[in-house]
C-alpha cells in the first residue's frame, strides 16, 4: 500500500490523485474483503478451529480413550520441567540456521546458473531437480540404506568414515539429518531463484559490462541485490520447513541417538502419537506455533520485508 | 450492522460451533449394542502375510453363520495407533488382535472389554487347549481378556555356526562366562562378536529382559510393571545393569550398532555374512534369514537359549520375547455367542496347521502331534519345546508397559548401552514410568 501511494506521488508531472472522499472510487486496485473470503474460510476451518482445539486439549489430560480430563495447567508445568522440551527447541533452532546456512549460497548459484543459456543447462537441470520429485520417505529410506555403517557407503570408505558410526552420534546424525535435507530442498530452492534471476533485466548487465564490470563484480553488485526478495521468501520457507521436519527425524535417526535429534516437530508426534498423550503433545504444538510465529516476524523485520519495495524501483 | 461487522460475527460464530463439534467427536465414546450394524462383525488384525489365515478362519466362520465376520487388516505399523483411535468409538472393532499385557491394559482401565470368563466357563477349551504360560498374559486382574492366536515368538541367541567353528568356539555359550569368553575369541577372529540392530532400539531391549530375569528372576519386573518402582534400585537390577556395562565394554557389540537395524536387513546381514558371531533375536530371525538367504538359513545358521548367568535368581528355562497375540472382544459387541464360536476355532486342528504351514508356532497344547508339517520341523520343535518347559516367559517390556511407556525405556536402554547415561540415569528413567 505505501509503495503504491509513494508511487503515485512520485509521478513526476501527474496529478497526484487525491485522497477520494466516496466509496467506489477508492476500490479501484484495491480488492474488496470479499477477494480473500474463500481463503478466509479455509484458513478459520483448517487452521484456527484445530488451533483453538489444541489449545483446549492442552489443558487436558486424554490418550485417545473415552473423554478428555481437564487438568489445568499440568501439561504446561511437565513441559516446563522437561529438559527434552527445551532441548528439542536449541535442536530445532540449530536445524533452522544449519539449513539456511548450507542450502542458500548454494540454491543462488545453481539457481543464477540455471537461468543462463549454456549448453545442456536444460538437461542438466531435470536431472538436478529429480530429488524434489521424490517423497521425503523415500529419499529417508534410500539414504539409511546407502549410509548403513557396515554394507553402505561408510563400509567403503573406512578412511573417511571411521567405523561408520555416522547417525550413532549426536554430530554424525545431525550431519546426516541437514545434508539429507540439503539434497532434498536445493532444488527447490534453485527453482525459485532461477526464477527470480531470470527476471533480472539484461539491460543492468549490458550497462555494467560498458562500465567494465567483470563477471563476479556483475554478481555481487547486480544479481545478488536484485535476488534479495527472493531470498527472504526462500529463507522463511526454510524456516518453515526445517521447524517441521518430520519425515527425516523418524525415519534416520528416530529422535536418536538418545534424545539427540528430537527436534520439536518429532518431540510432538512422539508424545501424542507414541506416547498417547495428547494433552502434552498439544501443548508442544502450541509452542511450536508461538515459536514460528516469532520467528517469521523476527525474520520479516529483520529482512525488511514489510516494507519490501520492487527491486525494478528506478528502471 | 454494517457488512464487516456481520462478516467477523458470522465467521466468529461459525467457529465457535466448529470448535464444538470437534470437541463432541473427541469425546466420542462407544455406542451400545444397538448401534452397531446387523449380522455383521467386524475383525481387525494386523496387517501382513499371516493375514491369510486369518482370512481362511473368516471364510470358514462365515460359511455356516448368519452373523458374517468382516476381517479388517490395519498396516502393521499403524496398528496401534488406529486401534487407540477407533477403540473407544462406534467404529470399534468387535475383535481385535493384540499383544496382551501392557497393549490391552489401557483398555481394559476404560472398561472396553469383556472378560471372557464366562464364555471359558460354558467351553473350557477356550483355556486349557492353551499352554498355560502363553494363555497368562493376557490375564488381567484375574480375568482372561484374550485367546491366544497365531503363534509364539521366543527370543533366542542366534549364531552363525561357521563363524563360530573358525573362531574356536565348540558349543554355543551356556553361561554368562562363556558368552564373554566367545566374545574374546570372536574378536580375536577379527569379527563383530555381536550383530545388534541398536537403531531400532527393541533388539537392545531384549538384552535387558534377559539379562534382568536371569540375574533377579521374573519377580523384579513384574513388582515394576504392578508400582514398585523401587526394585530399579535394588542390588540385583544393579547387579544386572553392571553385567549389561560389562559386556558393552568388552567390545561385544562393536562401536556401530547404534547406526545398524535389524528392520532393513542390518543386523541380519552381519551375520548372515560371517562379519558377526551371535544375534540375540525372536524366532522370526529364522523366517527372515529364510527369505533374505535359504541357504544360510538352513545350513549354517544356528540357535540356543540365553546363556545361564551363574549365581542369578532366574530359572535359566526362563523365556522372554512375545509370548503369543490374542484376541480380545470389545465388551459393546452385538453377538458375542457368535463371537465365541468364532474364538473356539483358535484351537481346531485347521488352525493349528494352517499357522504352522505358514511358519508360525501356535501355543495349542496339541500343536506338538503336527509339528512335522513345519517347514523346518527341527527348529519348530526346539521353540515349541522351550515355550512348553519354561517356567516363565515374560512378555517383552514395551509391550507389557502401556504404550506410552515405550518411548521412555526405549530410550534409556539406548542411551545406557551408548554410554550416555550410567546406571544412576538408568534407574532413574524407569522409575519415572
Amino acid at each position: 500500500m505505501t509503495t503504491l501511494a509513494t508511487r503515485r506521488q512520485a509521478t513526476p508531472g501527474g496529478s497526484t490523485p487525491s485522497r477520494p472522499a466516496r466509496r467506489g472510487a477508492s476500490s479501484v486496485g484495491r480488492p474488496g474483503f470479499a477477494w480473500a473470503l474463500p481463503a478466509t474460510i479455509f484458513f478459520a476451518l483448517f487452521a484456527l478451529v484445530p488451533l483453538a482445539a489444541v489449545a483446549v486439549l492442552s489443558f487436558t489430560s486424554w490418550s485417545g480413550l473415552g473423554d478428555p480430563e481437564f487438568v489445568g495447567l499440568e501439561n504446561w508445568k511437565t513441559l516446563i520441567a522437561d529438559p527434552v522440551m527445551l532441548k528439542s527447541l536449541w535442536l530445532s533452532l540449530l536445524f533452522i540456521v544449519l539449513g539456511v546456512v548450507t542450502q542458500t549460497p548454494l540454491s543462488i548459484l545453481l539457481g543464477v546458473w540455471a537461468a543462463g543459456n549454456q549448453r545442456n543447462r536444460a538437461v542438466l537441470s531435470a536431472i538436478y531437480f529429480i530429488p524434489l520429485l521424490l517423497s521425503s520417505a523415500a529419499i529417508s529410506v534410500l539414504w539409511r540404506a546407502l549410509l548403513d555403517p557396515n554394507f553402505g557407503i561408510p563400509g567403503q570408505l573406512p578412511w573417511l568414515f571411521g567405523d561408520g558410526n555416522l547417525l550413532g552420534t549426536q554430530a554424525g546424525a545431525i550431519g546426516v539429518l541437514i545434508f539429507v535435507g540439503m539434497w532434498q530442498f536445493t532444488p527447490f530452492h534453485t527453482l525459485i531463484y532461477q526464477g527470480a534471476a531470470k527476471s533480472i533485466p539484461t539491460v543492468l548487465y549490458q550497462a555494467a559490462s560498458i562500465d567494465g564490470a567483470g563477471t563476479v563484480r556483475q554478481f555481487f553488485s547486480i544479481t545478488l541485490p536484485q535476488l534479495r526478495n527472493t531470498a527472504i521468501t526462500s529463507i522463511i520457507l526454510m524456516v518453515v520447513g526445517g521447524l517441521t521436519t518430520f519425515e527425516t527425524v523418524l525415519i534416520l535417526t528416530n529422535g536418536g541417538p538418545g534424545t539427540d535429534t528430537t527436534i520439536t516437530a518429532f518431540y510432538m508426534y512422539q508424545q501424542a502419537f507414541q506416547s498417547f498423550d495428547f494433552g502434552v503433545g498439544s501443548a508442544i504444538a502450541l509452542v511450536l506455533v508461538v515459536v514460528a510465529t516469532l520467528i517469521s516476524l523476527v525474520v520479516v523485520k529483520v529482512s525488511g520485508y514489510d516494507k519490501m519495495n520492487s527491486s525494478l524501483e528506478g528502471l | 450492522m454494517n457488512n464487516r461487522t456481520w462478516m467477523s460475527r458470522s465467521l466468529a460464530g461459525t467457529a465457535v460451533l466448529m470448535l464444538g463439534f470437534t470437541l463432541a467427536g473427541c469425546g466420542g465414546g462407544g455406542g451400545d449394542a444397538s448401534s452397531r450394524p446387523e449380522n455383521e462383525l467386524h475383525l481387525a488384525v494386523y496387517g501382513d502375510a499371516s493375514n491369510k489365515v486369518e482370512e481362511a478362519m473368516v471364510a470358514k466362520f462365515n460359511e455356516t453363520s448368519d452373523v458374517k465376520i468382516v476381517l479388517d487388516t490395519i498396516p502393521g505399523a499403524d496398528y496401534q495407533t488406529k486401534l487407540q483411535t477407533i477403540i473407544d468409538t462406534e467404529s470399534a472393532p468387535d475383535i481385535f488382535f493384540n499383544w496382551g499385557g501392557g497393549s490391552i491394559a489401557n483398555f481394559v482401565e476404560a472398561d472396553l472389554l469383556m472378560p471372557l470368563d464366562d464364555f471359558i466357563e460354558e467351553d473350557p477349551q477356550l483355556k486349557e487347549a492353551f499352554l498355560p504360560s502363553v494363555f497368562e498374559t493376557a490375564v488381567i486382574d484375574d480375568k482372561s481378556y484374550g485367546i491366544p492366536m497365531r503363534g509364539t515368538q521366543p527370543v533366542m541367541l542366534f549364531n552363525n555356526s561357521e563363524v563360530l567353528e573358525q573362531a574356536g568356539i565348540d558349543a554355543p555359550p551356556a553361561t554368562w562366562d562363556e558368552l564373554l569368553d566367545a566374545v574374546e575369541k570372536l574378536k580375536a577372529a577379527g569379527v563383530t562378536p555381536i550383530a545388534l540392530g541398536g537403531a531400532d532400539q527393541w533388539p537392545t531391549q531384549m538384552w535387558f529382559q534377559y539379562v534382568f530375569d536371569r540375574v533377579a528372576g521374573e519377580d523384579l519386573f513384574q513388582a515394576a510393571l504392578d508400582g514398585d518402582t523401587s526394585v530399579w534400585d535394588s542390588e540385583e537390577s544393579r547387579e544386572a545393569l553392571g553385567k549389561l556395562r560389562e559386556l558393552v565394554d568388552a567390545g561385544a557389540f562393536g562401536t556401530n550398532f547404534d547406526s545398524v537395524k535389524f528392520t532393513d536387513g542390518g543386523s541380519p546381514t552381519l551375520l548372515s555374512s560371517g562379519r558377526a558371531g551371535f544375534e540375540l533375536m525372536g524366532s522370526w530371525a529364522y523366517a527372515t534369514h529364510l527369505d533374505a538367504n535359504p541357504e544360510f538359513a538352513e545350513n549354517v545358521l544356528s540357535y540356543s537359549e540365553f546363556p545361564a548367568i551363574e549365581g542369578g535368581e532366574g530359572d535359566p528355562a526362563n523365556l522372554a520375547g512375545n509370548t503369543n497375540n490374542f484376541y480380545s472382544v470389545h465388551k459393546d459387541t452385538r453377538y458375542p455367542d457368535e463371537v465365541a464360536e468364532f474364538l473356539k476355532l483358535m484351537y481346531s486342528d485347521e488352525f493349528v496347521q494352517e499357522q504352522i504351514a505358514i511358519g508360525n508356532l501356535p501355543t495349542t497344547t496339541n500343536t506338538e502331534e503336527f509339528l512335522d508339517e513345519a517347514s523346518n520341523p527341527e527348529y519348530a520343535k526346539y521353540q515349541f519345546d522351550l515355550v512348553k518347559d519354561a517356567p516363565h516367559f515374560q512378555l517383552s517390556w514395551d509391550q507389557a508397559y502401556p504404550p506410552e511407556a515405550t518411548v521412555t525405556i526405549h530410550t534409556a536402554i539406548a542411551q545406557f548401552f551408548s554410554g550416555q547415561i550410567d546406571e544412576d540415569g538408568f534407574i532413574k528413567a524407569m522409575q519415572s514410568l
